[in-house]
Order: C-alpha cells, then sequence, then structure tokens
C-alpha cells in the first residue's frame, strides 16, 4: 500500500460525493487520483457492500466521539468555573 | 511433562473486564471474580487529575492493561510520537501487566477514519507494520501484544490471507498476539473461511491474551439484495461460537492466559456480565483439559511426553 493509496481509500471511507463518483466509475475515479495500475485494478474489485457498511461504520464511530468530546469539553468547562468561583 | 505445563497454565489463567465508567461500581464490588481490569489508554489521555488519581487507585487493588485503539500501526506512515509519547507516560504509571494495540490503521494525513480499517495484506504493510511496532517499543519501553482486528470489508489490495498477514506481522515485529475470538468469528461470517482452521494456522505459543465480546448482524443500505454483514460492536452477549472458539485455543495454547471480556455499552446488570466472564473460564478449562487428556493419552500408548504443541487431538 503506497501512502497515495491509503490516503485515498481513507478519502473514501470519509467522503460520501467522492465515494458515490467512485462506485459509479472506480477505474476511472482511481486513475484521476494518479493510483497505479495495480492499485487501480485492486480498486475496480473492491468489496463495494463492504465499503458501504464500512463508511458508515466510520461515520457513526465519528460522531460518538464528537459528541462525546463536547461532553466532556462542556463538563471541563462548568468544573472550571466552579472552580474558579471564590470561596467564603 | 506436558500435562503438568498445562495444568501450571490454567492455574494462571486470568480473567477480567474493560473498564467503563458505568460499570465502576460492580467492578469494584466484584474483585474477588475480576482478575484484572484492561483500560482504554486513549480514554486516559485527556482525563482530569482527579479520574487519573482514582485510576492509580485502582492500580493497586487490581492488575491493569493499557489497550490503545488510536494508534494506527498497520499503516505506511510513521505512528505518530506524541501519541507515544502520552502512551509511555500511561504505562509508566500505571505499570500494567502488558500493553496492547490493534493491527489497523485509522488515519491517513490529517483524514481521521474514526475506527480501526484493516490495512491491505502485503509484504509492504508488514514491513511498515513491523516498522511502527518497532518505533512504539523503543519509546513506550516494551513491546505491545498486537490484536487481530474485525473488518467488514475485504481489504482491497490483499494478496493474502489475514491469518497469513498477523503471523508475519508477529514474527516481523517480535510482538504476540492478543486474539480476539469474536474478530475471528466476525470475519469469518462475513468472509466465510473456518474460524477453527484459522486458529491451527497461528502459533498456539505467541497467544498471550483473548479477547470476547458480542455483535449484531447489519444490512447494506439501498441494496436490493440486501446483503448482511457481522458487525463487532461490543453491544451485545458475546455468542456460543465464541466459547467454543476459546475451548480450541484452550487445547493449543500452553502458556497462561489473560482472557478480557469487552462491553462498550448497552450494559445488562454486573452479575450477567460476572456470568459471562464464568462461562469463559469454564470454557477455557474445557480445552485445558482436553489438552491434558490428549498428552496423557499420548504418554501412555508410546511412552513419551507429547509433542510440544499441544493440538487438538482426535481422541477428544
Amino acid at each position: 500500500m503506497s501512502p497515495e493509496f491509503e490516503t485515498f481509500l481513507a478519502r473514501l471511507y470519509t467522503d460520501a460525493p467522492l465515494r458515490a463518483r467512485f462506485l459509479a466509475g472506480p477505474r476511472e475515479e482511481a486513475e484521476r487520483q494518479g493510483l497505479t495500475v495495480e492499485e487501480c485494478v485492486a480498486l475496480e474489485r473492491i468489496d463495494r457492500v463492504g465499503l458501504e457498511l464500512s463508511a458508515r461504520s466510520f461515520a457513526h464511530k465519528r460522531t460518538l466521539k464528537a459528541s462525546s468530546r463536547r461532553a466532556r469539553s462542556w463538563w471541563n468547562s462548568v468544573r472550571a468555573a466552579v472552580w474558579r468561583r471564590p470561596r467564603h | 511433562m506436558a500435562e503438568v505445563v498445562v495444568a501450571d497454565a490454567a492455574a494462571s489463567d486470568r480473567f477480567g473486564l474493560t473498564w467503563q465508567p458505568a460499570l465502576a461500581a460492580g467492578i469494584l464490588a466484584n474483585l474477588d471474580r475480576i482478575d484484572l481490569v484492561e483500560v482504554i489508554a486513549e480514554e486516559q489521555f485527556g482525563a482530569s487529575s482527579r479520574a487519573t488519581r482514582a485510576l492509580e487507585t485502582l492500580a493497586h487493588q487490581v492488575p491493569l492493561l493499557v489497550h490503545g485503539v488510536a494508534l494506527g500501526p498497520a499503516s505506511t506512515a510513521p505512528v505518530d510520537v506524541r501519541r507515544l509519547d502520552k502512551l509511555a507516560r500511561l504505562v509508566e504509571r500505571l505499570e500494567p501487566v502488558f500493553w496492547s494495540e490493534h493491527l489497523a490503521w485509522v488515519r491517513a494525513g490529517d483524514i481521521e477514519i474514526g475506527h480501526l480499517a484493516a490495512a491491505p495484506r502485503t509484504a509492504a504493510t508488514i514491513d511498515a507494520t513491523a516498522a511502527n511496532l518497532s518505533r512504539a517499543a523503543s519509546i513506550v519501553g516494551s513491546r505491545p501484544m498486537v490484536e487481530n482486528i474485525a473488518t467488514l470489508m475485504d481489504p482491497p489490495a490483499s494478496d493474502r490471507s489475514e491469518v497469513e498477514w498477523i503471523s508475519s506481522v508477529m514474527t516481523a515485529s517480535g510482538c504476540d498476539l492478543l486474539l480476539d475470538l469474536h474478530n475471528v468469528h466476525a470475519n469469518s461470517l462475513n468472509f466465510d473461511f473456518d474460524q477453527v482452521e484459522y486458529l491451527d494456522r497461528l502459533d498456539p505459543e505467541r497467544i498471550g491474551a483473548i479477547h470476547i465480546a458480542g455483535g449484531c448482524w447489519i444490512e447494506s443500505p439501498g441494496d436490493e439484495r440486501r446483503e448482511r454483514r457481522y458487525l463487532d460492536d461490543h453491544l451485545h452477549d458475546v455468542p456460543d461460537p465464541v466459547y467454543d472458539l476459546l475451548v480450541e485455543v484452550g487445547a493449543r495454547a500452553r502458556r497462561p492466559l489473560t482472557v478480557l471480556l469487552e462491553r462498550d455499552g448497552r450494559f445488562p446488570p454486573m452479575r450477567h456480565l460476572l456470568w459471562q466472564l464464568e462461562r469463559a473460564r469454564a470454557a477455557l478449562a474445557e480445552g485445558r483439559l482436553r489438552a491434558q487428556r490428549c498428552g496423557q493419552g499420548r504418554a501412555q500408548r508410546n511412552g513419551d511426553p507429547g509433542p510440544d504443541r499441544t493440538k487438538v487431538c482426535d481422541e477428544s
């Protein structure tokens, strides 16, 4: 796996419009990314169901992580505010 | 002799749970039935000093394991040294029995995938993964155990099977295997391979720990054929075939094993999780017993102590 192939796979997992374009014409989209002939051939045979399900699962995980970060940041700011309050 | 080794290993097998705040009270109240606790490394990186102190207190009560989920060593890119520095500090503070990471990649450049992705199984990714694991070991101070992952997609550009790729990474890196039996089960359902044959192709002496978990079937969106794949979600009970695999591992492995039940949500009552741990104990013990009987049978017939690697025998 070249770094370019890895980056393209990561984009396929995370970028829905790119994924749709790719699934409509895998070879053409892979060639447009400047990948090697072997990489283009491999992508032409990609496990399409697996790609869609993986992308959906990864998107769900990213959403969960983002909401967990937001909750933590909200809690930290509340705690910091309470901590800063002058004590009598 | 072989029976003695297996019996010693059985006596040293340990069983535990992954630390979750929602399970904290239940874990602390049942430390007589939980031998160790696994802590997710990344969840501790941003933890408050109070949470950190609580974890250090826990480390004095029960042996801990540190489990990484976001390093992504199975990548052509070098692993992030800042992440490794944080891991090193955590490992130094908690003094875990061992630390572990997944044989997965999780990002490319600034693109975060969000979870563990299976790398294309090639010679190039074996070399790159081994180099990353070596870098990790030198910064953290010890080699991680490496875990096989579940995948919904057969990684493109692969030129070998999953078990071949994992074995080669272990050989190249010197890292032992944290064998996730539910991931083996999930991948065998998704990609139609024989789970026991998969175990046969692993060196049992290199299996140091076991993960067990649960999952569910999901369907492809908008696909008229509604093709299904099995997702390792850690939200369901451990299915029966995973306990069967644990029996098989027990019949093969001669070293003591650490078995961890992973549960990330939809938590059942603690007694139900403990019941699953007891099932795991019974399954591994059954496998150990089978190995002992095989060894005894062989020794009686041949007057020899049996083979070095205890495999499943046909008289079981």
